[in-house]
């Protein structure tokens, strides 16, 4: 062990670490990652490196199974959502969003309860974030974080349509709110070119135009929210 | 004969046209078959048949007897149990009476002094039992300890009969009294007695009881507590050595004492405590003790006891109670710090132990014996999948079948454990969160959970510490956004929040921040809730943050630099400091490798427990500040502690991937679950126990949580 401790870097956040040093340690290389968890370690990692390369962080490994790349991305993306959502709530009241929207086009019901309905938009995005949780972290659908089954890889597609109605809510109704969380993170920007890369998504559901023109200032802070 | 006659008929091969013989060929015929190798055949085959039968039933007994030895052993289990429990009664109705007297005492403690008329008999079963059978004993033991103990050399003999006196007749009284004085004397404070041995042994054949009779008689409830710590474990020497610490505590133990005479004794006329009273001094007539002494000791306790102004009422009997106090806490600083065989059956009373003491001296052995045999194993029966990232902290909910847990992914989750999902396995259980808590922007590092389970405060990264009241754990997880379940946030620490601690009872928070400072909030009036900042920068970074359960106002902090130190709340100036620099130093790396991830503090003893990342797990004195044992205790660095509500047990979590639990009176351990995976060089990050319920739970850097029964 203390020839391990002098050869090897332990990555660790102990006790004490400053906020600045938290996860600050030497990148792993992927094939050097033996955990269970190394695609969500691989991800995590391009992730501090740079939040706004978009294309590194997308770029999976040549040897990493599709299924567990795409399943562990809409991981990291609920979670970083969450940002999202405690911005959200403090402006987006369910006095004034009633009903979870984007354009005057469409209302979303809200799939957590047994008959679908119409949530205010904050509690669609809440339930929607602790039924993305609950589906992605379910045993049944997802009891290894390995390999996937092909019939739980076809679950991911319904997550990210449900999950990216909080990008457009944001989007269309809480604007200010939906900039600052873009600049600290990239997230919409992000999830765009996944669910575009990957198919996940039709390009007609895709209604936030963040790839088209450039509306978000991408200098944001390190802060990954 | 007649058949071999047919055969020998047949065998001659005569044809015979009688009816007789055609019948006799009839039935001879198969007979014919009857040669010596069929018959050994049929012989044998009868006879294996007979033998597999035999087998079988020879199996079948084995099985019920297998059967009755099981029962057996489950009728003893139970019976052991059964004992074991009622020892507990006792135990528990002793001591009320025992407190009953006390009282009794502190208010007519000179009223009752003289009076030594015999017990009516049936009232206090057990006391009175005991109180026989040391009349009996009593005589023989003073007198031969007090001249065994005339010389070091002999004080090995005197604690085998002293062993022998505590089986056999269950109560120490003398023993007591005569290690206090041996105590007094090594404290110099016996006056002219010469060396307290002699003092000691001189008073032994002094034939009554003088004036200091009410002084003995008040302090006996009081030196009845040390019972379990003056088993003779120390040398005298050891003994010496921790005489300051000894006096540290008699003046500790007098704050205590303050409250208790305030207080309203309920019941004076109670008849069992006449008893008591009046046994009490009986028994002290028995013992011969050196009045003279014993007057010598407590004058000098008396002055000590000067300190306690503010409790100015106290009368003679008190005070002299007081002195009996004064030497609970010689004995409890004296005796060899905290760690000891005996602890057990005290621990096993919490609160109570500290208090007064079990009649029978060998319950402890007991006690731990039939736990040994009786322990429970855990298993992991619930898994917590919710989270995305690795889980910082949990807490249980103080009554309910629930924990909280907060995570890297800056969320806090509530869980009811009755609220489960059927899983694949039959073995373990899913559960899914029923309530989400969310307002912290980065990763939640820390947890804690008011004593009332209404009010829970969670920091991270981000230095705030956010206070959320504790959803009623029924609450359908889908329902609607309540914005009363934020109740805001304490804001001041300019770092990360590496340790939060909520005090049980008292409206106090704890929060220690990689800004080299330590924080005592009041949540209750959010007005100004920060009391007091403790700036701690020369010590390095505080890692974690307890309160010190033992003294009142107290707490402790570990450090980055395997410092730690004993604070006091008021003024903020260090109490104790640990000897970590003379710590075992069998692992001399870096002050990084020999951090201090986790400090916790024994519910009921001055016993400090650290874990340490060089993979130690370090047992302090509080009053001494000296290293108790100091163990590896895992294959990688140690993360997390968590003692069970009794300090019978520890639980540690370790980036080995196990949690391993311990006893804490022997520091073995007793079990180790491999638990969670690792993420980079992380794995286990949190440790719980239930406060009272079977429940341990472990925290993973895996994203889960697993609760173990």
């Amino acid at each position: 062990m203390k020839m391990a401790d002098q050869t090897v870097i332990l990555r660790r956040n102990r006790a004490g670490t400053k906020a600045e040093n938290f996860y600050k340690w030497a990148d792993e290389a992927y094939e050097e990652m033996d955990s269970t968890l190394v695609v969500q370690q691989f991800i995590q990692q391009s992730i501090r490196r740079s939040h706004t390369n978009i294309d590194a962080i997308l770029a999976a490994p040549e040897t990493q199974d599709e299924g567990v790349w795409k399943y562990e991305h809409l991981r990291q993306f609920c979670m970083e959502l969450n940002g999202l959502a405690v911005r959200l709530q403090g402006e987006c009241q369910p006095a004034t969003c009633t009903q979870m929207t984007a354009t005057e086009q469409w209302i979303f019901l809200c799939a957590a309860h047994k008959t679908p309905k119409e949530c205010p938009a904050i509690d669609y995005t809440r339930h929607t974030l602790d039924g993305a949780a609950c589906l992605l972290n379910s045993n049944k659908y997802f009891p290894s974080r390995v390999s996937i089954k092909e019939s739980s890889v076809a679950k991911l597609g319904s997550v990210c349509r449900r999950v990216y109605r909080i990008f457009s809510h944001a989007y269309f109704h809480h604007r200010k709110i939906f900039d600052q969380f873009e600049a600290s993170s990239s997230l919409c920007k992000r999830f765009t070119v996944f669910v575009t890369k990957y198919s996940l998504m039709s390009r007609d559901n895709l209604i936030v135009p963040i790839l088209d023109e450039e509306l978000v200032p991408q200098q944001g802070g390190e802060s990954q929210a | 004969m007649d058949e071999s006659s047919s055969q020998n008929q047949i065998g001659g091969g005569i044809p015979s046209s009688s009816a007789t013989n055609r019948q006799n060929l009839d039935e001879a015929t198969p007979r014919v078959q009857y040669s010596i190798p069929g018959i050994l055949h049929f012989i044998q085959h009868e006879w294996a048949r007979f033998e597999m039968e035999r087998s079988q039933w020879e199996l079948e007994k084995a099985e019920l007897q297998a059967k009755i030895a099981f029962l057996n052993g489950e009728r003893t289990g139970q019976e052991n149990l059964k004992n074991d429990l009622v020892r507990r009664i006792k135990m528990l109705e002793y001591a009320l009476k025992q407190e009953r007297a006390k009282y009794h005492k502190l208010k007519f403690g000179s009223d009752l002094v003289q009076g030594s008329g015999e017990p009516p008999p049936g009232l206090l079963d057990d006391l009175g039992d005991d109180a026989g059978r040391l009349d009996g004993g009593i005589g023989d033991t003073s007198a031969s300890i007090l001249s065994c103990t005339a010389s070091n050399a002999s004080w090995k003999q005197s604690r085998q009969l002293l062993r022998q006196y505590l089986q056999e007749i269950g109560y120490t009284d003398t023993i007591i009294d005569i290690r206090s004085n041996r105590v007094r004397s090594l404290l110099g404070i016996s006056g002219g007695e010469g060396s307290g041995e002699e003092g000691t042994g001189g008073g032994g054949t002094a034939p009554t009881i003088n004036g200091g009779s009410e002084l003995t008689a008040a302090k006996r409830p009081a030196d009845q507590t040390p019972l379990r710590w003056t088993q003779p474990k120390k040398s005298m020497t050891s003994l010496e050595a921790q005489i300051k610490d000894a006096e540290k505590a008699v003046l500790e133990n007098f704050d205590f004492l303050a409250s208790e005479a305030d207080m309203e004794v309920d019941d004076d006329d109670d008849d069992d405590d006449q008893e008591e009273e009046d046994e009490m001094n009986r028994m002290k007539g028995a013992q011969n003790l050196d009045g003279d002494e014993e007057g010598d000791a407590v004058d000098s306790l008396d002055q000590d006891f000067r300190y306690l102004s503010g409790s100015a009422d106290l009368e003679d009997g008190s005070a002299a109670a007081a002195a009996g106090f004064g030497s609970r806490g010689v004995f409890v600083g004296g005796g060899g710090g905290p760690v000891g065989g005996e602890e057990d059956a005290l621990e096993g009373l919490g609160e109570l132990a500290q208090l007064t003491v079990t009649n029978e001296a060998d319950t402890a052995y007991d006690i731990s014996s039939s736990k040994e045999t009786y322990r429970k194993t855990w298993s992991a029966k619930y898994t917590l999948r919710s989270h995305f990232d690795g889980v910082r902290a949990l807490c249980f909910h103080p009554s309910e079948q629930a924990l909280i847990t907060a995570s890297e992914d800056a969320t806090l989750k509530l869980w009811n454990l009755q609220k489960t999902v059927p899983a694949k396995k039959s073995l373990s259980l899913d559960v899914e969160p029923v309530y989400t808590f969310r307002g912290h922007m980065g990763p939640v590092l820390c947890l804690a959970i008011t004593g009332d389970g209404e009010k829970c405060f969670s920091a991270g990264l981000d230095g705030d510490i956010r206070i959320w009241n504790v959803p009623s754990i029924n609450v359908d997880p889908y329902d609607s956004y309540e914005s009363s379940v934020e109740l805001g946030s304490l804001s001041g620490h300019l770092d990360a929040v590496w340790g939060l601690c909520c005090h049980p009872h008292r409206p106090q928070l704890l929060s220690c921040s990689s800004d080299n400072t330590v924080r005592l909030w009041s949540p209750q009036p959010l007005r100004a809730p920060l009391l007091s900042t403790y700036h701690l920068l020369k010590d390095g970074v505080p890692t974690s943050v307890d309160f010190v359960y033992e003294s009142s106002n107290q707490f402790v902090t570990s450090f980055d630099t395997a410092n730690c130190v004993i604070y006091d709340l008021e003024t903020g100036k260090p109490v104790t400091r640990l000897d970590t620099d003379s710590a075992d130093s069998s692992n001399t790396g870096s002050n990084l490798t020999r951090q201090i991830n986790k400090v916790v503090s024994h519910p009921t003893l001055p016993l400090t427990i650290t874990a340490h990342e060089d993979r130690h797990i370090r047992f302090w004195d509080n009053h001494t500040g000296q290293l108790v044992q100091s163990m590896v205790a895992h294959l990688d660095s140690v993360t997390s502690l968590a003692t069970d509500a009794n300090g019978l047990y520890l639980l540690s979590g370790s980036h080995d991937c196990s949690i391993r639990l311990w006893q804490l009176d022997s520091k073995q351990c007793v079990q180790e679950i491999t638990a969670h995976r690792k993420k980079f060089d992380e794995s286990i990050f949190d440790v719980a126990f239930h406060p009272t319920k079977a429940f341990i739970a472990s925290a993973g850097a895996d994203a889960l949580a697993k609760v173990f029964v």
